[in-house]
């Protein structure tokens, strides 16, 4: 064999490695993305449940006070049921619309300074608070996760390798939810 | 939003490590060779090469795999237990939450300046400690900068990589000490036992090569530490304002520390480069500094 066939297959071999490379980096990264996405929405599943174990708790140390606030309270069970089950998308909805109920319920006791005062009471509420402040974050990194496989799916070279994935949803918060709720006495 | 992912950024800091690691490692050897080959004799550094590389390898795994408790000891950081840091353990959570890591341990410095770091040698052995007083002083948002500014310390691997250089900076400094002094004392008893390799101009000039090598190189080395480092801090800063998504959060953080800080934290300084602001408050805004001026990174984060 003389030196051009050599150099000529040498080169063959670099451009296949080249492209092989590619392949495993790319198959590699869309699906270390596929993963962060389940993870991500399993971090919003764990607070979703913590919240379910703690809610009632809380309507009953306020219904000891305020047991006529009946409307809330149903808001808030219907809402409750709803975050464990359905879709993501229906799941965080309903999460919403308990943050929407318990905040109603928290300005609820903001006249009955006996229940403001209960210890039980201010626990559950920091707690709810908290977990509250997780699923935002939970969120965000949800959304930041779907963007990041959006993206690389829908350039090149990535879309060449999606194999048929398509686009992944985010979360997003209906209007109707982001307004403070107006409390009459 | 930034082209590059927190994922692509921490394999690459994780990749530039080890990249690094090596390339001192490397660098050292050399040092070492060169020098034990003029200064005691050619056949000796059969001898000394391995035996510096095992001390090496053996310091450079125990920063990495106690460092952050070496850290915390000697800072009497404690446990953040109890009802009083209930706020911000839960502020740890979220936000590690948001960075897509185990959540790190919290503890606490009793102290009134105004500070925090992260350590640990991965995100799945970290912790993050805070000063009382940066409790006390600081509102929510503020607090909520800082340790978002922390927690992008962790899930860039920062601590891990800071690690690295400080171990190599500190080896590489206690090596070329040890060289001079072997020097000093040769020189002055005579000249000593330079067998084999006997007058000639040529190996006076590779001596002064030899020397100035030993006594640059401590320098060069910590050079290179504090500009990554500032960079590392440049880096955390913008990764804990895409977390909190608030950078003036911690821009009005950083103001109430270039207010209050009285640098009496005391810490050594191979391990201030793990702090958001400089604890030693040395003051100096040029290469030796190990983090950027405060005033920059307060520009830059309103500014974004």
């Amino acid at each position: 064999m003389d030196v051009l066939t050599i150099l000529g297959i040498g080169v063959v071999g670099v451009i296949v490695l080249i492209l092989v490379g590619l392949y495993f980096s790319y198959y590699n990264r869309i699906r270390r993305y596929e993963n962060q996405i389940s993870e991500a929405w399993s971090q919003i599943d764990v607070q979703l449940k913590k919240r379910y174990d703690l809610v009632p708790n809380l309507v009953e140390t306020v219904k000891g006070y305020a047991a006529h606030e009946k409307e809330i309270f149903e808001q808030v069970a219907a809402a409750r049921t709803g975050m464990i089950q359905g879709t993501p998308q229906q799941r965080m909805d309903s999460s919403n619309m308990l943050t929407s109920g318990l905040r109603q319920l928290f300005a609820v006791a903001e006249a009955y300074p006996d229940l403001k005062a209960n210890e039980n009471f201010k626990l559950l509420q920091e707690q709810l608070q908290g977990i509250e402040d997780k699923i935002a974050y939970a969120r965000q990194f949800y959304n930041t996760s779907v963007l990041t496989f959006n993206n690389l799916i829908t350039t090149i070279p990535g879309a060449w390798f999606a194999g048929g994935r398509s686009k992944h949803e985010f979360l997003n918060i209906p209007e109707g939810e982001r307004q403070v709720p107006k409390v009459q006495f | 939003m930034s082209q590059r992912t927190f994922i692509d950024e921490q394999r690459r800091n994780r990749r530039s490590s080890i990249l690094l690691a090596v390339i001192i490692s490397l660098f050292l050897l050399g040092l070492v060779t060169i020098i034990t080959f003029f200064f005691v004799a050619p056949d000796a550094v059969i001898y000394v090469l391995p035996f510096s590389l095992v001390i090496i390898i053996i310091y450079t795994w125990s920063m990495y795999q106690y460092g952050d408790r070496l850290v915390l000891s000697s800072t009497k950081a404690r446990p953040a237990e109890g009802d009083e840091f209930t706020y911000l353990n839960n502020v740890v959570e979220g936000l590690s939450i948001a960075a897509g890591v185990p959540p790190p341990k919290v503890y606490v410095i009793d102290n009134s300046d105004i500070n925090a770091f992260a350590a640990g040698k991965d995100p799945q052995h970290a912790s993050i400690t805070v000063t009382t007083g940066a409790l006390k002083t600081l509102s929510r948002e503020e607090l909520e900068g800082v340790v978002g500014h922390e927690m992008s310390h962790v899930r860039n691997h920062d601590v891990q990589f800071m690690t690295y250089i400080v171990a190599i900076v500190g080896i590489v400094s206690i090596l070329s000490h040890i060289i001079l002094l072997w020097a000093e004392l040769s020189v002055m008893s005579g000249g000593g036992r330079r067998r084999g390799r006997n007058g000639g101009g040529g190996s006076i000039i590779f001596l002064v090569v030899g020397l100035i090598l030993a006594i640059f190189a401590p320098l060069a080395v910590a050079l290179i530490e504090f500009a990554i480092s500032r960079r590392r801090e440049f880096l955390a800063d913008a990764g804990g304002a895409e977390l909190t998504r608030y950078p003036e959060g911690l821009a009005s953080a950083l103001e109430k520390i270039m207010k209050t800080n009285q640098g009496g934290m005391k810490v050594d300084a191979a391990v201030s480069p793990l702090f958001i602001s400089d604890p030693n408050k040395i003051g100096l805004s040029n290469l030796f500094a190990t983090h950027p001026p405060l005033a920059e990174r307060i520009k830059r984060l309103r500014q974004m």
